[in-house]
C-alpha cells in the first residue's frame, strides 16, 4: 500500500493523490492479482479517474456480482462470507434495477430506448442478410439501410458524448458554489445543505485544502457543491492564497449560490443588484441566498418583495441558516436552476450509474467504428461489431437474446423456402 | 396395443440390491439399439458402432434408409457448419453428400469465410443408395425391419436420476429386444397425421405408417408432449417445365466437397445440373385466399416453422408481392423438379392451378401433391445435453421428435446421441459440446435448456462465437475430441486432422516469425494495399490479414521458407482465413473462457428448485423447475434470471456439494424412490403445447394393461 498521485495515463494530468493497494493473487479478495485505487470521494475526481481507467485496452467495469462469482469460481469465498455478500450483491442490483427504471422514465431513457430499437433492428437485419440473402428474398438494399442506420446512430452517439456542458453536468454534477463575503453564512449553508434527509451527501475534502466539497443529490440532479474562503481583500497571506482560490472556483461554476447578510443590504432592487454583480462573474448563473432573516426586523417585508423582482435581482430568497426557514423555497430554486442547467428532467440518476453508461456509450460508439472498418472486407466481422455494440448498450438498456433479433428477421422479411 | 412393458411394476417397493444384476450389462443382445432409419437414425447408429457397440438399427423399411423426405438438398447457411461437424466426428452424411450432390454451392462467398454455407442439391436416389451402403456395411451395426411398440422398462439405476430405465423394446409382433441403450429417431411418426386440403390421414411420411404404440408410451411414462407441423411442396415432371427465360443458377466451379477427407465430390465439376428461379405473383394469392376454407392444415393454429413457411402463410402474411420458386433437380437422371418454397396444402386440383399460374410452369405437370404434416414431438428440455432422457434412464432422442427441422439438425443431434448411448452403456461420462466448441453445442444447448416452440432450425445468428466456430476449422474443434473421449473417429481420420492441426500451428509460428518494416513491406508485395502507419516491424501473419493478401502472393516475396506452406493449398485458405480472424478470436477468448467455466458448474439433475433453501424469487423457481438448467452457464441463459439469483444459486450448489462430501463418511440409505414418488415428479412436467389440434391428449400415469 502506498500513497501516490493518480495520474491520467494519456495526458499525464494529476487526477487525484491517494492510496493504491496492490493484491497479488492468489491471496486476494477474488484469487487475481487485484489492484485498488483509494481516491477521493468528489464526483469530479471519481469520474476523471473512471474515465482514465476506462480508457485504458482491456479495461471495463464489472457486471453486477462479477468480482463475487470471480472469487466464487476461484474457490475463494467460505460460505459465510458468501451469504454476506450475495445479499449484499442483490440489494446492488436490485437497486441499480430501480434505478435504471427510473432513469428509463425520462428523456434520457427514451434516447437510449430508441437508440436499443435502432441497433437491435439494424442488427436482426443484418444477421437476416447473413442467413438468408442468398436464396431468399433479403434484398442488398437491406444493407444500405443498415448502413445508414449505423452511421446515424454512430453520428448520435458520438454528438452525445460530446454535447459539452450538457452532458459534462449529467454525467460529472453540477459544479455550484457558494460565494461570498466573510461572516455572512456560506458554511452554515453549506452544512444545512448536507443536512437534508432527502440530499445525498458524501463529504470529502477537495483536492485543494481550503475549499470543501461535497456531492449532493438535489431533486435528482447530481450537484457538487464548494463552500469558499469569504471574498475580501486580505492582508494574511495564506487567506489572500484561499480568496484568490474561491475567485478561481467562482470562474469555473456552473452555479453560484451568492451568499449576502440579510440585515446588511439594501431593498431596492438595483443596490441588491449591484452587489450580487460586485461578486459573481457576469454570465454565471446565480441565485441570491439573503441569509440570517432571522435577524431581520421590519426590512423583512421590502427584501422579501425584492427577491421577486426578477432582473437586475437574481433568483433569490431569504434564509435563516439557524431555524432552517426558506430552505424549502432555495432548494424550489435550486430544481429550476438545474433543470436550465441540464436540460433533461433526469429523474434520480446517481452519478456512479452516469458513469458506467457513458462507458458503456463509449464502448458501443467504438464498436460502431469497428462496423465501418470492417463492413466492405467481411460481413461477419462487420456483424461482430454490431453485436459488440449491441452488448454493451445492453448494458444500459437490457439484455437483447437471439430469439428477440430471431422474431425481428421474422417480421420484416418473408424468408424461408 | 400390447403392453408387456415391465413399467406396470413402478408402483412396488424398491427392488433388492441383487436385482439389478439382472440389468443390461448381463443380459444378451445389443448395446444399443436405435429406433429409426432417417438422417438422425443413420447417424446414431453409425456413431454408436463406430465407438465399438454392438448396435442395431430398427426401421419400418431398410429400403427408406437414408430417404430425403422434404428437399433434395444438403446443408446450407448454419446447416452447412453442422454438416462439417458431423463429419468432424465421422458421421455419415458429409462424405455421402459427396457421393451423391450434382450441384455444389457454398453460399455467403462474399460474407467471410465464418459465414459460409456449404450446399448442395443431391441426387435422392444416389444419397439414399450410399447411405445404405454405409450403414449395411458399418462393422458391428446390424439393420432389422420391424415396428417398435412398446418400451421395456426396468428399475431405475440409484446413481442416475429418472423413474425407471429403459432395457430394450417390444416389437410389432410382441416379440422383445434387449439392449443397454435405446435411441428414438422417429421423425414425425409419432402419431403423424398427413393434410392435403380437407383430407387427412395418419402417416409419418406419404406412403408410411405412423408410430401410434410409441406415442402412447411415452406420453404414459409423463412426457411433455407438443404439436408441430410441417410441410413439403408438390413436385414436379421437369419436361413439361419451359425453363428458357428463367434465371439460372450454375453450381460452383470447383465444388467444395463438405468432408474433411474428401479431396474432391464423385461428379465432374462441368456435369452439375443448375437451378432455376422464378416468382408467384398476385394469381397465385388469390387462388389461397379464395380457398382458404378447403385448407384445414393452414387454418389451424399448431406451430409451424416461420422459416420455412407454407406458400398460403407467405402470402397471408406477406401480401402483394412476389415470392421465390426454386426450380431444383432431384437427381441427375431424375424427371422430377422440387419447387422449393411452394410448399402447400391446398386441394390436388388447386395446387396445380397455383403451379400453372407461375411463370415457366404454365403447362408443368403435377407428379405428387404438396402436403403438411403434423406430429408429436417431446419437450426437450426434459432431455440432459447427452440426449438422454431424465425421465427414463438410457432412453435417448434424436432428431425431429425433439422439435428441429431439417436433416442437418437431425443428424447432428444423431452423432451426439450415438456416441452418448454408446459411453452409457459403458460407464463412461457423457461427450458434450458446448456453446463454445461448435453449431452442435448451441443446438442442443438451445433445445435443452430452453426448449422450442416451433419447430427450431440453426443460424448462424444463434451463435455467440460465430468467429470462431467456422465450418474451416471443424476438425480442430471436434475430431481430436471424438477420437480421445468418444472413441468414435477413425484412425485415418485422427491422423489427418492431427497433421493439419500440426501444420497450422508451425505455419502460424512461421509466419509471425517473419517481421519487416512497413516500407520493407511494400516493396516486397506491391500487390497489397497497405494502409497501416504503425513504426514497429509487422509479421507476414499480419500482412496476410489484408484483404488481398495471400499464402501465394507472399511465398512469391519470400520464397524460403513460405514457398513450401503455399503449395499445399488447403493449409494455405486455412492460414489466410485464420489470419483474417485471429484478432477477433483472440479478443472473444476471455469470454470463452467465462463460457466454459460457467458450464463446468454442474447444478445437481434432480434439484427441486422450489423446496431448496436459497433466496430466490418464486418466479425465478418457475423459470428454473421447467427449463432445468445444467450448468450455471445455462441458467445464465434463461430469460428472465438475474445476476443476483445466479450468484444465489452458485452459493446453495457449492452448499450442498460440501455436505455432500461430509456425508461421505457415513453409510449410504437407498436412494431408490418409490414409485409414487416418480409419478408425482413426472406430472410436475407440464404439457408444453395447448395447441393439440387432433385428439385430446391424456396423461395417465396409472396404468392398467390392456
Amino acid at each position: 500500500m502506498a500513497l501516490r498521485r493518480i495520474r491520467d495515463p494519456a495526458t499525464a494530468e494529476p487526477l487525484d493523490r491517494g492510496l493504491v493497494v496492490w493484491f497479488p493473487g492468489p491471496h486476494s479478495f477474488t484469487g487475481e492479482d487485484c489492484a485498488e485505487l483509494h481516491v477521493h470521494g468528489g464526483p469530479a475526481v471519481l469520474s476523471g479517474v473512471l474515465r482514465a481507467l476506462g480508457r485504458l485496452p482491456g479495461l471495463r467495469p464489472a457486471e453486477p456480482g462479477e468480482f463475487t462469482r470471480r472469487a466464487f469460481h476461484r474457490g475463494k469465498l467460505d460460505l459465510t462470507a458468501a451469504e454476506g455478500l450475495g445479499d449484499l450483491i442483490h440489494a446492488e442490483t436490485e437497486a441499480q434495477r430501480r434505478q435504471a427504471l427510473r432513469q428509463m422514465e425520462g428523456e434520457l431513457g427514451r434516447l437510449y430506448q430508441r437508440w436499443s430499437e435502432t441497433l437491435t433492428q439494424a442488427l436482426a437485419h443484418l444477421e437476416a442478410y447473413i442467413d438468408f440473402s442468398e436464396d431468399d428474398n433479403v434484398e442488398e438494399e437491406v444493407l444500405a439501410q443498415v448502413d445508414a442506420a449505423v452511421r446515424g446512430l454512430a453520428q448520435e452517439l458520438g454528438a452525445h458524448l460530446q454535447d459539452g456542458r450538457r452532458g459534462e453536468l449529467l454525467r460529472g454534477g453540477v459544479h455550484a458554489v457558494i460565494a461570498g463575503p466573510p461572516n455572512v453564512g456560506k458554511s452554515s449553508l453549506l452544512n444545512l445543505l448536507c443536512q437534508r434527509p432527502a440530499a445525498i451527501v458524501s463529504p470529502a475534502a477537495g483536492t485543494t485544502r481550503d475549499v470543501v466539497e461535497v456531492s449532493l443529490d438535489v431533486t435528482g440532479y447530481p450537484v457538487v457543491l464548494s463552500d469558499t474562503a469569504g471574498l475580501r481583500d486580505a492582508t494574511d497571506p495564506v487567506e489572500r492564497e484561499g480568496v484568490s482560490r474561491a475567485r478561481d472556483r467562482l470562474q469555473r461554476a456552473d452555479l453560484v449560490l451568492a451568499v449576502l447578510d440579510a440585515t446588511a443590504v439594501p431593498a431596492e432592487p438595483a443596490a441588491l443588484g449591484a452587489a450580487v454583480g460586485s461578486l459573481v462573474p457576469p454570465a454565471a448563473p446565480c441565485i441570491l441566498v439573503l441569509n440570517k432573516a432571522d435577524l431581520l426586523g421590519g426590512e423583512a417585508g421590502a427584501l422579501r418583495a425584492a427577491c421577486t423582482q426578477g432582473p437586475p435581482v437574481p433568483p433569490a430568497t431569504l434564509l435563516s441558516c439557524k431555524t432552517g426557514d426558506g430552505i424549502e423555497r432555495l432548494l424550489e430554486l435550486l430544481g429550476q436552476q438545474l433543470a436550465q442547467l441540464c436540460g433533461d428532467p433526469l429523474a434520480g440518476s446517481p452519478s456512479l450509474t452516469q458513469r458506467r453508461h457513458s462507458q458503456h456509450l463509449g464502448d458501443c460508439a467504438a464498436a460502431l467504428g469497428g462496423y465501418g472498418r470492417h463492413r466492405a472486407r467481411d460481413l461477419g466481422l462487420a456483424a461482430e461489431q454490431l453485436r459488440l455494440a449491441r452488448r454493451h448498450l445492453g448494458r444500459i438498456t437490457g439484455h437483447v437474446g437471439a430469439e428477440d433479433v430471431l422474431d425481428i428477421i421474422f417480421r420484416d422479411f418473408c424468408v424461408g423456402k | 396395443m400390447l403392453c408387456r412393458g415391465p413399467w406396470r411394476r413402478l408402483a412396488l417397493p424398491p427392488p433388492s440390491p441383487g436385482a439389478r444384476r439382472a440389468g443390461s450389462g448381463a443380459a444378451p443382445g445389443y448395446e444399443v439399439l436405435v429406433i429409426g432409419g432417417g438422417h438422425a437414425g443413420t447417424e446414431a447408429a453409425a456413431a454408436a458402432a463406430r465407438g465399438g457397440a454392438r448396435t442395431l438399427l430398427l426401421t419400418h423399411r431398410i429400403g427408406t434408409i437414408g430417404q430425403l423426405s422434404c428437399n433434395p438438398s444438403f446443408g446450407g447457411i448454419g446447416k452447412g457448419h453442422l454438416v462439417r461437424e458431423v463429419d468432424a466426428l465421422d458421421g455419415l452424411c458429409g462424405r455421402v453428400c459427396d457421393l451423391a450432390g450434382v450441384h455444389y454451392k457454398v453460399l455467403n462467398r462474399c460474407k467471410g469465410p465464418a459465414v459460409w454455407g456449404l450446399r448442395a442439391q443431391v441426387d435422392r436416389g444416389l444419397y439414399r443408395d450410399n447411405m445404405r451402403k454405409e450403414i449395411l456395411n458399418t462393422p458391428l451395426l446390424t439393420v432389422h425391419e420391424a415396428s417398435v411398440e412398446d418400451l421395456l422398462l426396468t428399475e431405475p439405476e440409484p446413481d442416475h436420476p429418472g423413474k425407471c430405465r429403459v432395457r430394450g423394446v417390444v416389437l410389432g409382433d410382441g416379440s422383445t429386444v434387449h439392449a443397454g441403450s435405446v435411441i428414438l429417431t422417429t421423425g414425425t411418426f409419432l402419431r403423424g397425421m398427413i393434410h392435403v386440403g380437407l383430407e387427412k390421414h395418419p402417416a409419418g411420411r406419404l406412403g408410411d405408417q405412423p408410430s401410434v404404440g410409441l406415442a402412447q408410451t411415452l406420453e404414459r411414462l409423463g412426457f411433455a408432449v407438443g404439436r408441430l407441423k410441417t410441410g413439403t411442396p408438390p413436385r414436379l415432371a421437369k419436361d413439361t417445365i419451359d425453363f428458357s427465360g428463367l434465371e439460372e443458377r450454375t453450381a460452383d466451379n470447383p465444388p467444395v466437397p463438405f468432408s474433411f477427407l474428401s479431396k474432391a465430390v464423385w461428379i465432374k465439376p462441368e456435369d452439375q445440373l443448375s437451378c432455376y428461379l422464378t416468382y408467384t405473383n398476385l394469381k397465385a394469392q388469390q387462388i389461397v385466399q379464395d380457398n382458404l376454407h378447403l385448407n384445414n392444415h393452414v387454418r389451424e393454429t399448431t406451430k409451424g416453422p416461420r422459416y420455412c413457411p407454407s406458400l398460403e402463410a407467405k402470402v397471408l402474411r406477406f401480401p402483394n408481392r412476389e415470392h421465390q420458386v426454386w426450380l431444383e433437380p432431384e437427381g441427375l437422371d431424375s424427371n422430377v423438379i422440387y419447387p422449393q418454397g411452394l410448399s402447400m396444402t391446398l386441394p390436388p386440383e388447386l395446387q396445380e392451378q397455383v403451379i400453372n399460374s407461375i411463370r415457366g410452369l404454365e403447362k408443368a405437370k403435377m407428379v405428387q401433391p404438396g402436403y403438411g404434416v403434423q406430429y408429436d414431438y417431446l419437450d426437450p428440455r426434459q432431455l440432459t445435453a447427452s440426449l438422454e432422457s431424465r425421465l427414463v434412464q438410457r432412453l435417448f432422442f434424436a432428431g425431429q421428435i425433439n422439435g428441429t427441422t431439417g436433416y442437418e439438425e437431425a443428424a447432428a443431434q444423431g452423432v451426439i446421441a450415438g456416441i452418448n448411448a454408446c459411453l452409457r452403456v459403458r460407464g463412461k461420462s457423457p461427450f458434450i459440446v458446448s456453446r463454445t466448441e461448435g453449431y452442435i453445442g448451441v443446438l442442443i444447448d438451445d433445445l435443452t435448456t430452453l426448449g422450442t416452440t416451433e419447430p427450431y432450425r440453426m443460424f448462424t445468428s444463434r451463435v455467440e462465437f460465430r468467429m470462431s466456430l467456422r465450418p474451416d476449422n471443424a476438425d480442430a474443434r471436434l475430431t481430436l475430441r471424438g477420437f480421445e473421449e468418444a472413441g468414435c473417429v477413425s484412425q485415418q481420420r485422427y491422423e489427418q486432422a492431427v497433421k493439419m492441426k500440426a501444420a497450422l500451428e508451425d505455419g502460424i509460428a512461421t509466419l509471425k516469425s517473419l517481421q519487416f518494416s512497413i516500407s520493407k513491406w511494400s516493396q516486397l508485395i506491391p500487390e497489397v494495399h497497405l494502409s497501416s502507419n504503425r513504426r514497429s516491424p509487422m509479421s507476414a501473419f499480419d500482412m496476410l490479414q489484408y484483404p488481398e493478401a495471400n499464402m501465394e502472393i507472399l511465398a512469391r516475396a519470400i520464397p524460403e521458407p513460405l514457398g513450401k506452406l503455399a503449395e499445399w493449398r488447403e493449409l494455405s485458405e486455412r492460414l489466410k482465413i485464420e489470419a483474417a480472424y485471429e484478432w477477433c478470436v483472440v479478443n472473444q477468448q476471455q469470454e470463452i473462457e467465462e463460457v466454459r467455466r460457467d458450464e463446468a458448474l454442474q447444478l445437481p439433475e434432480d434439484l427441486d428448485y422450489f423446496a431448496i433453501d436459497a433466496s430466490l424469487s418464486t418466479e425465478v423457481r418457475e423459470k428454473l423447475s421447467s427449463n432445468r438448467p445444467q450448468t450455471i452457464g445455462a441458467v445464465s441463459r434463461i430469460p428472465g434470471i438475474t445476476p443476483a439469483a445466479i450468484v444465489n444459486l452458485l452459493r446453495f450448489v457449492k452448499n450442498k456439494h460440501q455436505k455432500a462430501e461430509k456425508l461421505k463418511a457415513f453409510p449410504q440409505t437407498d436412494k431408490c424412490l418409490p414409485g409414487n414418488m416418480y409419478l408425482e415428479k413426472a406430472a410436475s412436467q407440464q404439457q408444453i403445447s395447448a395447441e393439440l389440434s387432433e385428439e385430446e391428449m391424456e396423461s395417465t400415469f396409472v396404468k392398467t394393461p390392456v
